[in-house]
């Protein structure tokens, strides 16, 4: 697991030096301006080339890659901290890559919320219907017409 | 009581004696033994560790166990959990993997399992960060705590079988060699070696470097010794002396074991 590959020394004519573990991670995200649809956007760490995002993509993925370009997100220095010293946030690579073939991706909607229906008689049920008695005993009465404890008797 | 206990003596001997009879009844037949071993590991089977079998060897074909699974053709789709898991507050995960669990297996399991540990990590990290986009808590994190645990781990036991091997072929204890070498303030450091394309008697930036000391130093380290220890005495009073006030303001305080 290395980052750099600095022994041994490659030459010309060697056999490529390869990295057998490794340790790049990438992270899609959601584009924040809107990108063409065929367009894949990563957060990628800073020690990876385009060639390196593009190898990985269709080595590890098997996602066939067009074109990819890559920038560096300068992120802010002006946090700062408890003991008012400023905190620099880490800069991160992002690499937007596209796809060949009309192929178009579109970022899901991870964290929909599903309507789960918990069986009858279980506990799950149970403590839901304990919580909605407990919400509706702790609303305020509407006859008083929302007025406060602090005057009634 | 003495003969219950002499008794048990007795009994103790007489199991040591059958167990070394057995063993020396084994250690009477090891070459059959080491023989059908040798025989048989070449032809040992090899099994897919996960149902991501996309490294098909064909050299093995003939060796592996019946079962075909195709290669998932997810894509990018394996940046994300499974739909069933969208939405979910929690997701069941199971325990990291430990280092004597990743001892057992072979290197090519090893390896296989790293790319999968790594896809998983991808995973992780993408629902992560759409999380703290939308502000809502990451359905379980712990997994990424216990993918790390797993890939550190993997990768101690892989350096471990490195180590292992280099020195049983070279001798040499590390991967990288080097020495413990003297700059010109006289500090001792590890030099990691460095392959370089040029002789050092031509290397004009190597020669320009200083691993040695110049004789005019020597004073300068024995001060540089005195002001590290000052500053060590004084922190040791300092913190005496705190913790003495303490004990006067304070007398029932527990003497703090530092």
């Amino acid at each position: 697991m290395a980052r750099r590959l600095i022994y041994p020394l490659y030459q010309i004519g060697n056999p490529q030096l390869r990295i057998f573990r490794p340790p790049f991670s990438l992270t899609l995200v959601r584009p924040g301006k809107e990108q063409p649809q065929d367009t894949v956007q990563f957060r990628i760490p800073m020690e990876m080339t385009k060639c390196d995002v593009r190898n990985y993509l269709e080595k590890l993925y098997n996602v066939p890659v067009g074109a990819v370009r890559t920038r560096i997100q300068y992120c802010t220095n002006k946090k700062r901290n408890h003991l008012n010293q400023k905190v620099k946030r880490p800069d991160y690579k992002v690499a937007y890559v596209q796809l060949v073939q009309q192929q178009t991706f579109e970022f899901p909607d991870i964290f929909t919320e599903k309507d789960v229906k918990s069986a009858e008689g279980s506990v799950e049920e149970m403590q839901e219907k304990f919580m909605e008695d407990e919400k509706q005993r702790q609303k305020p009465d509407l006859r008083r017409g929302g007025l406060t404890e602090w005057f009634g008797l | 009581m003495a003969a219950t206990s002499a008794g048990r003596v007795l009994t103790l001997c007489r199991q040591f004696q059958i167990s070394f009879r057995i063993s020396t009844s084994l250690a009477a037949q090891p070459s059959a033994l080491t023989l059908t071993k040798s025989q048989s590991y070449p032809y040992r089977l090899t099994f897919p560790l996960l149902s991501s079998n996309w490294h098909c060897h064909v050299g093995l074909v003939g060796q592996c166990r019946p079962l075909h699974t195709t290669i998932s053709r997810r894509g990018l789709e394996e940046f994300f959990d499974i739909p069933e898991n969208w939405g979910e507050t929690t997701v069941k995960s199971g325990a990291p993997w430990t280092a004597k669990q990743l001892r057992t297996k072979s290197n090519e399991d090893l390896h296989k399992l790293w790319y999968v540990l790594l896809k998983e990590k991808n995973m992780l990290l993408t629902i992560e960060q759409e999380s703290k986009r939308q502000r809502i808590q990451m359905p379980s994190p712990e997994r990424l705590k216990k993918i790390e645990r797993s890939m550190k781990r993997l990768d101690t036991v892989v350096k471990e079988r490195e180590d292992a091997l280099r020195l049983l072929q070279t001798g040499q204890e590390r991967a990288r060699p080097g020495a413990w070498r003297k700059d010109v303030f006289g500090r001792v450091y590890w030099y990691r070696f460095r392959e370089h394309a040029l002789p050092w008697y031509m290397n004009k930036r190597y020669k320009r470097k200083r691993f040695y000391t110049p004789l005019f130093v020597t004073p300068h380290i024995r001060l540089r010794l005195e002001k590290h220890l000052r500053a060590k005495t004084r922190l040791q009073n300092k913190e005496r002396e705190k913790q003495t006030a303490l004990q006067e303001k304070f007398p029932q305080m527990k003497a703090q074991s530092s």
